[in-house]
C-alpha cells in the first residue's frame, strides 16, 4: 500500500488545554515522522479553538491527542465533541492516548466515554509504541469509516 | 508586619556553618495543611527553607477558577495564594518556625509558582510579607505554555519591578531565584542552562532585585554537573552587578524519575552529594512519589532529612564526584560565556532575550514553543555527558561529532537515561546477579604505565562509590614490571631523571584529605617522596625515574587495598600477543601461553618500538656487517644496551633532545664519573671508563633548560589572547591553517608574557597588569605597546632565532663553534636561573607548556587541514615547541657545559649528518657549518624518541589488531587532501578504536601514545595536582565506560519498550 501512496499522511498532533507536558509531544512527533507522517505539532496547553482552527487549516488525515496530566478524560471529551460538531472537522479520524485519568488501571471506564464522545481509538498507559504507527496509518487510510469498526482499546 | 526572614542572609549563615540548605517543593490547597507543612519543614533535622507552591489555576491567572474549585471542594495541586488572599497567607507563613526549640528563629518562606505572568501573585505575596519567589521570563514561558515570549518579558518586567519596590517599601530585600537552570527539566546541555540562569539573574538585577539565586538542575553526569556548578558560579561573578547578593541553588533531577524507591533514593542522594561537592548553597529536593501524586508532609520531611544527612557525609566519603575546585569547567564556562556575550550587550537583557530567541542565538533543544527556533538538539554521550548534537544558530562551534538525527527511540532512551541508570543500580543492590557466580565481569588493562594506572585509579574510585554486587576481576598486564611499566621500571639506574618537577606530578585524582590514601584522595609525588625519603629536595626537585616507578607501584598497591569486596586485581607479568572478539567479549592470549576471556579491554600500551626507517636501517645494517661497530636504535635510554659502548670509543649520538641527556648521563655518571662544584660552575672528574661522545642535531644545540620552577603545584595559566574561545571560533569556521590562524595567537600570548614579565620586574605588578590588559585588547600591537611601557630595549622574542640560534652562521673551526655554544649555554643558564615566572624568556616559553590544552582544541580530531597538520604542525612547530618548552632540569645544562670543557662531549655543529663510510669502515659525523675534518666514529646511538606509527609498530598485539581491522590508522582528510597520520583512530571519550568498517569497537578503549596524531601530545606520564586535566578526565571517561558494562540484573533489563513508552504516550 505504501508504494501507491501519493503523499505523506498529515497528522495534527496536540494535547488538551490544561496539559503543559511536552516530552510526549516531542516523542510522538519523531515517531510519526519516522513512519512517514507529516506532523503539525501544536505544542502544550492547546485551547480547543486552536486545535479546531488547525484542523480546519491543515485538513489532516488524522488528529492525535496525547495527554498525561490526568485531565484527558474531561478535556479530551470536550474538544472531540466540538470537533465532531463542526462540519469542517467532523469527519477527521481522531485518537487520544496517555494518562487519561488519575487512577491508572482504574480509568478503563473512561475509554468508553471517550469513544462515545467521538474518538476513533483510545490508547491507555500500556500502549505499545512500536505498534502505534501502523495502527494510525490504518486509521488515516480508512478515514471516518474506521470509527465504526470495532473499538480499538489498547 | 515583619514578614519572613531574609532568604539570602539565611543561606549565607548556613554556608558559614558548613550546612547545605535544603528545601521542598511543597504546596497544599488547604491553609491549615499548608501551615502545618511549613511548621514540619521548620522542625526538620536539617537547615531548611519553607516553600509555598501554588496550584495550576493560580499559575495561569485563573483566580476565579481557583475560588470556584475551593468552594466546590475540588482538589487543587497547590496553594491558591491569590484566592486565599494576603491576610490568610501571612497567618499561614507564620507557622514556619520550629516551635519545639525554645528561641528558634522562623525560617524564610519562598513562593514557587510557574507563572508566565506573576504580577498578582507577587502583589499578594508582598502584602503577606513574603518577598522571596522564583521563575523567570524565559523559563516560565517557553517550556510550558503559549504566551509569546515578548509578552512574558513584559509581564515579568512589571512584576519584578513591583516585587523589588514592594519589598523595599516594607524594609525587606526581595529575592528571586531563576528557573533558567532547569528549563524543560532534562536534555538541555549544561552550558545553555548556565547561560539562561545567569541571564535571568541579570534580568532580575537590572530591575532592582537585590538578592538573587541562580539555579541549575541535576543532569546526567555528576562530573559534568560539578563542572557546570563551578562554571555557573564563575560566570555569575563576571556578569552580575557587584551590589547584588547571590547564591547557587541546585535542583534534584527534574526529568523522568526512577520508578523504584531505591533508584529514586539514590538519585536524591546523588543530588545532595553534587550540591556539596559542586559548591551549591541550597538544594531543592524531590520525593520518590512526585511523578505520581502530590507528596505528603512526612514524605517531604523524609526527603529533606535524607538529603541533609547525605550532604553532611559528602564532605567525608570516597566519591566518584570531584570537588568544584578540582573540576575543569573551562569548556562549559567558555560555551556559557559565549552564549551570554551574544545576548547581553550591556543594555536591557529583557529585550535582548526576545531578540536572541528570534535569531536563534538562544535555542532550547526540543522546546516546542513557537518563539523557540528549535534548530538545536542534545545527545547523551557514551560517558553520560549531555552534549550538543546540533547547535543550530547558537554562537557555538558545531559539534565535533555529528551523529545524525535523534530518533524517537533514541529520545526515549535519553529521557530515561538517568531514571534507568538509578533503577538498575538500585536493583543490582538488592537482587542477585543474573550471571552464574563463576562468571565475573572481567576488565583487562593492557599496559601498566601511568595511563593504565590512571584508568585503574578512576575505576576503583567509581567501584568504591558504587560497589558491584557480582564479582569483578581486573587483569593488569605488563611484560616488564606490573605497576609502573617499562619506562618507569624500578630497577633502572637512579641517574635517569623525570622531566617534570615532583610537585607537578600526581597519580591520585584528588588531594590527600587526612584519611588514608585511596583512589580519589592521595599524595602527589612530591608529598609521597617527602614522606618516604629525608633526602627529598622538595616539590621543585626532579625525581629519579625509578623513584617515580616506586610511587606508581605505591598507587597500585593503594588501589588494590581499597577495592570493595568482590572486586579483585590480578597482576599478570606477561605480554598480550593476541586479542580476538569472542562471544560479546574478547579472548586475550598472552606470551606465556595463558588465555583470558575479558568483557572489556583497555589498550594502554605506551611507547612503541617501531621498525626502523630507511636511513636508520642503513646505519644498523652497516654495523651488523662489522663486528667492530655498534649501532643502538632509538628507545628509552634505560633500555639501550649502552654497556656495549667501549671505554675510549668515539660514539656518535644523533639528537640533542631529552633522550640525549639520558644517554650522556649514562655514559658519564653511569661509568663512574663525577661532577664537582667549582667556582659557580661544575667540573667533570672522569673515571676513565667513558667513551668520547660526539653529538649533533639539526640545530646543533642541546635542548635548553626548563626555567627554575617558580609556579605553585596547583598553578593554572589563564591565556589572554590564545584562548579556548578563539580556537573554538576558528574550528567553527572550518579547517584551520596552523601557521596563518593559530600561530599568531600563540606568539602574541608568548610576547604578552615576555614583556609583561620584564615590565613586572622593572615597574611592579600593577604596571605589568595594565600592560597585559591593554596587550590582550590589541594583540597585534604588543611590541609597540611594550616600547610605550618602557621596555623597548628588550630584544624581540624571535621563536625561530631561539630554536635555531646558529642558522645561517659559519664557524672557522671546532674551537670557534664550541666557544659560541658555551656562550649560548651560559646565556640559557642565566635565563633558566631567573625562573619560569620572573625570567622573561623562560616565562614566555612556558606558555607553550601551559597552553597545550588550548592547542589540542585546534589540532585534535583533524582540526587542521591535512597539509598544515603535517607541514606546519608536525614537521615545524612540534620540534620547535619541544626545543623551547620541554627542556631538562637546569642541572643537565651545567653538566653538559662541564663535559664539553673536559673533552668528553663534542658537539659537532648544526645540520649534522651522521653517515656510514664503507671506505674507512666507520661511521662519520660532519657539520657543513663548521670547518674542519669530519669525525670518524666507532659507534652510533640514535637518541631520538621513536615517533609512534601504527603501520610500523611491529609488536604482536598492534599487528594483530591492525590485521583484524580493530585498529585503523587515523587519516586527516579534507577535500582532495589526505594525511595518513599513523595514529590509531579513536572516537571521542571514552575512546573506542574505530574499526575498518568505520564503526567504533565499543568493548575496547585506547588511550595514550598509540593514539598520538589523532590527538596531540599524548606522551603525558602523570596527572597534575589541582583541577582535573585531560589526563584524569580521559581516564575517568574510560572508567565510566567500564562501569557501564557491569552486568545489569534481569529485572532491570526487563523494562521493555512498551512499558517505557507508556509513560509518555
Amino acid at each position: 500500500m505504501t508504494a501507491l501512496q501519493e503523499r505523506a499522511r498529515k497528522v495534527v498532533l496536540s494535547t488538551v488545554s490544561s496539559d503543559s507536558h511536552t516530552w510526549n509531544l516531542v516523542f510522538l512527533q519523531l515517531l510519526l515522522e519516522e513512519h512517514g507522517f507529516e506532523v503539525v505539532n501544536l505544542g502544550p496547553c492547546v485551547p480547543d479553538e486552536v486545535l479546531l482552527d488547525a484542523v480546519r487549516e491543515h485538513a489532516p488525515d488524522l488528529v492525535v491527542i496525547s495527554t498525561v496530566n490526568g485531565h484527558g478524560h474531561l478535556d479530551g471529551a470536550r474538544v472531540v465533541r466540538r470537533l465532531r460538531a463542526d462540519p469542517l472537522t467532523c469527519s477527521v479520524p481522531a485518537v487520544i492516548g496517555g494518562k487519561l485519568g488519575i487512577r491508572g488501571a482504574g480509568d478503563r471506564d473512561k475509554v468508553h466515554a471517550l469513544i462515545e464522545a467521538g474518538f476513533d481509538a483510545v490508547y491507555t498507559d500500556s500502549a505499545d509504541a512500536d505498534e502505534l504507527p501502523a495502527q494510525l496509518e490504518l486509521l488515516a487510510a480508512t478515514g471516518t469509516a474506521g470509527r465504526r469498526t470495532p473499538e480499538r482499546v489498547a | 508586619m515583619s514578614g519572613t526572614p531574609d532568604l539570602q542572609e539565611h543561606v549565607r549563615r548556613a554556608k558559614e556553618a558548613g550546612k547545605l540548605v535544603v528545601q521542598p517543593r511543597m504546596g497544599f490547597a488547604a491553609p491549615e495543611e499548608m501551615a502545618l507543612g511549613l511548621r514540619a519543614v521548620a522542625r526538620a533535622r536539617a537547615t531548611t527553607i519553607g516553600t509555598i507552591t501554588l496550584d495550576s489555576y493560580t499559575r495561569v491567572g485563573d483566580h476565579v477558577g481557583a475560588r470556584r474549585a475551593l468552594g466546590a471542594g475540588h482538589p487543587l495541586n497547590g496553594y491558591p495564594i491569590v484566592a486565599h488572599g494576603a491576610h490568610l497567607t501571612e497567618a499561614v507563613a507564620a507557622y514556619a518556625v520550629d516551635d519545639r526549640t525554645p528561641g528558634a528563629e522562623p525560617i524564610p518562606v519562598q513562593v514557587r509558582h510557574g507563572s508566565a505572568n506573576p504580577r498578582a501573585i507577587f502583589r499578594t505575596a508582598i502584602m503577606a510579607g513574603l518577598t522571596a519567589s522564583e521563575g523567570g521570563p524565559v523559563s516560565y514561558c517557553l517550556p510550558y505554555g503559549r504566551t509569546p515570549l515578548a509578552e512574558s518579558v513584559r509581564n515579568w518586567d512589571a512584576a519584578v519591578v513591583e516585587l523589588a519596590d514592594g519589598a523595599g517599601e516594607r524594609g525587606a530585600r526581595a529575592h528571586l531565584e531563576t528557573f533558567g537552570g532547569c528549563m524543560l527539566g532534562q536534555l538541555c546541555p549544561p552550558s545553555l542552562l548556565i547561560a539562561l540562569s545567569v541571564l535571568e539573574g541579570l534580568f532580575f538585577a537590572q530591575r532592582g532585585i537585590p538578592t538573587v539565586s541562580l539555579s541549575y538542575a541535576q543532569q546526567t553526569n555528576p562530573v559534568q554537573d560539578v563542572e557546570a556548578l563551578a562554571a555557573l558560579r564563575l560566570l555569575a561573578g563576571e556578569v552580575l552587578p557587584s551590589h547584588v547578593d547571590w547564591h547557587v541553588v541546585l535542583y534534584t533531577y527534574m526529568g523522568v524519575f526512577p520508578r523504584t524507591a531505591g533508584g529514586a533514593g539514590r538519585l536524591l542522594d546523588a543530588s545532595a552529594e553534587l550540591a556539596v561537592r559542586g559548591g551549591a548553597e541550597r538544594l531543592i529536593v524531590k520525593t520518590a512519589v512526585e511523578a505520581d501524586r502530590i507528596p505528603t508532609v512526612p514524605e517531604n520531611i523524609a526527603a529533606l532529612e535524607r538529603a541533609a544527612r547525605v550532604a553532611d557525609l559528602a564532605t567525608r566519603t570516597v566519591s566518584a564526584v570531584p570537588w568544584a575546585a578540582d573540576a575543569d569547567c573551562s569548556e562549559l564556562l567558555d560555551e556559557a560565556r559565549a552564549l551570554v556575550a551574544a545576548v547581553a550587550d550591556g543594555g536591557d537583557v529583557g529585550k535582548a532575550l526576545v531578540r536572541a530567541f528570534a535569531a536563534g542565538v538562544l535555542d532550547v533543544p526540543f522546546c516546542l514553543h513557537r518563539d523557540n527556533l528549535g534548530l538545536t538538539r542534545t545527545r547523551i554521550d557514551d560517558d553520560g555527558r549531555l552534549r550538543w548534537a546540533h547547535t543550530g544558530r547558537l554562537p557555538l562551534p558545531a559539534p565535533a561529532r555529528s551523529d545524525g538525527r535523534i530518533g524517537a527511540h533514541r529520545l526515549l532512551s535519553m529521557l530515561r537515561f538517568t531514571a534507568d541508570g538509578h533503577d538498575r543500580a538500585a536493583l543490582r543492590e538488592r537482587t542477585p546477579r543474573a550471571l552464574p557466580a563463576d562468571r565475573p565481569y572481567r576488565v583487562a588493562v593492557v599496559g601498566s604505565g601511568p595511563r593504565g594506572l590512571a584508568v585503574l585509579e578512576r575505576l576503583a574510585a567509581r567501584l568504591i562509590a558504587d560497589p558491584p554486587d557480582g564479582p569483578v576481576e581486573i587483569h593488569l598486564y605488563d611484560p616488564v614490571e606490573v605497576g609502573c611499566g617499562r619506562i618507569w621500571r624500578t630497577d633502572q639506574p637512579p641517574w635517569f631523571l623525570m622531566n617534570t618537577v615532583a610537585g607537578e606530578v600526581t597519580m591520585f585524582s584528588g588531594p590527600p584529605d587526612g584519611g588514608p590514601a585511596r583512589p580519589g584522595a592521595g599524595p602527589s609525588l612530591a608529598q609521597w617522596w617527602q614522606e618516604t625519603d629525608p633526602a627529598c629536595p622538595g616539590p621543585n626537585g626532579y625525581a629519579p625515574r625509578p623513584l617515580y616507578g616506586r610511587y606508581l607501584r605505591f598507587l597500585l598497591d593503594t588501589v588494590e587495598r581499597s577495592l570493595p569486596p568482590r572486586v579483585t586485581l590480578v597482576r599478570r607479568r606477561t605480554e598480550v600477543v593476541d586479542l580476538v572478539p569472542d562471544q560479546g567479549g574478547y579472548l586475550l592470549r598472552a606470551a606465556d601461553g595463558e588465555s583470558l576471556r575479558a568483557d572489556r579491554v583497555v589498550l594502554v600500551t605506551g611507547h612503541p618500538r617501531p621498525s626502523l626507517d630507511s636511513a636508520q636501517q642503513r646505519l644498523a645494517d652497516f654495523a651488523a656487517d662489522r663486528p667492530e661497530l655498534l649501532y643502538i636504535r632509538g628507545d628509552s635510554a634505560s633500555d639501550m644496551p649502552l654497556d656495549r659502548v667501549p671505554a675510549g670509543a668515539k660514539v656518535g649520538v644523533l639528537g640533542l633532545g631529552l633522550s640525549f641527556y639520558d644517554v650522556m648521563v649514562a655514559l658519564t655518571i653511569g661509568r663512574g664519573g663525577r661532577f664537582e662544584e667549582d667556582g659557580g660552575a661544575l667540573r667533570y672528574l672522569p673515571s676513565g671508563a667513558e667513551p668520547v661522545i660526539v653529538a649533533g642535531s639539526r640545530s646543533g644545540v642541546p635542548i635548553p633548560a626548563r626555567g627554575r620552577n617558580q609556579k605553585p603545584s596547583r598553578y593554572a595559566y589563564r591565556p589572554r589572547v590564545f584562548t579556548a574561545d578563539r580556537v573554538r571560533a576558528l574550528r567553527r569556521a572550518g579547517r584551520i591553517d596552523f601557521r596563518a590562524e593559530v600561530l599568531p595567537l600563540l606568539t602574541a600570548e608568548m610576547e604578552l608574557v615576555y614583556y609583561a614579565t620584564e615590565i613586572r620586574g622593572r615597574f611592579g605588578e600593577d604596571v605589568a597588569e595594565r600592560f597585559a590588559a591593554e596587550a590582550a585588547a590589541d594583540p597585534a600591537s604588543i611590541e609597540s605597546l611594550a616600547a610605550h611601557f618602557g621596555v623597548a630595549d628588550l630584544p624581540r622574542l624571535d621563536l625561530d632565532a631561539l630554536s635555531r640560534p646558529f642558522a645561517g652562521r659559519g664557524f672557522a673551526g671546532r674551537e670557534e663553534f664550541t666557544a659560541a655554544l658555551l656562550d649560548l649555554i651560559d646565556d640559557d643558564l642565566r635565563h633558566a636561573e631567573q625562573g619560569n615566572v620572573d625570567g622573561p624568556v623562560k616565562a614566555a616559553c612556558d606558555v607553550l607548556r601551559d597552553t597545550r590544552g588550548v592547542l589540542r582544541l585546534a589540532v585534535d580530531y583533524a582540526g587542521l587541514t591535512p597539509g598544515s597538520h603535517r607541514g606546519d604542525f608536525l614537521s615545524w612547530f612540534t620540534p620547535l615547541a619541544s626545543f623551547l618548552a620541554a627542556g631538562p632540569p637546569l642541572l643537565r645544562l651545567r653538566q653538559t657545559r662541564a663535559l664539553i670543557e673536559s673533552g668528553v662531549l663534542v658537539v659537532v655543529g648544526p645540520s649534522v649528518t651522521f653517515d656510514a663510510d664503507p671506505a674507512s669502515g666507520r661511521f662519520t659525523a660532519v657539520s657543513p657549518q663548521v670547518e674542519g675534518a669530519r669525525i670518524e666514529l666507532d659507534a652510533m646511538i640514535d637518541a631520538r624518541i621513536p615517533a609512534p606509527h601504527l603501520d610500523r609498530d611491529l609488536a604482536p598485539l598492534p599487528s594483530r589488531l591492525r590485521e583484524a581491522g580493530l585498529w585503523t590508522g587515523y587519516v586527516n582528510t579534507h577535500g582532495d587532501e589526505r594525511f595518513e597520520t599513523g595514529g590509531v583512530a579513536v572516537t571521542g571519550a571514552p575512546f573506542h578504536p574505530v574499526r575498518r568498517d568505520g564503526r567504533p569497537e565499543t568493548g575496547l578503549h585506547v588511550l595514550g601514545i598509540p593514539t598520538e596524531h589523532t590527538r596531540w601530545f599524548t606522551q603525558v606520564g602523570s596527572g597534575r595536582p589541582g583541577s582535573w586535566g585531560e589526563f584524569v578526565r580521559d581516564a575517568d571517561a574510560i572508567a565510566a565506560g567500564l562501569m557501564s558494562g557491569l552486568p545489569a540484573t534481569d529485572r532491570a533489563d526487563r523494562a521493555d519498550k512498551a512499558e517505557r513508552a507508556g509513560e509518555l504516550l
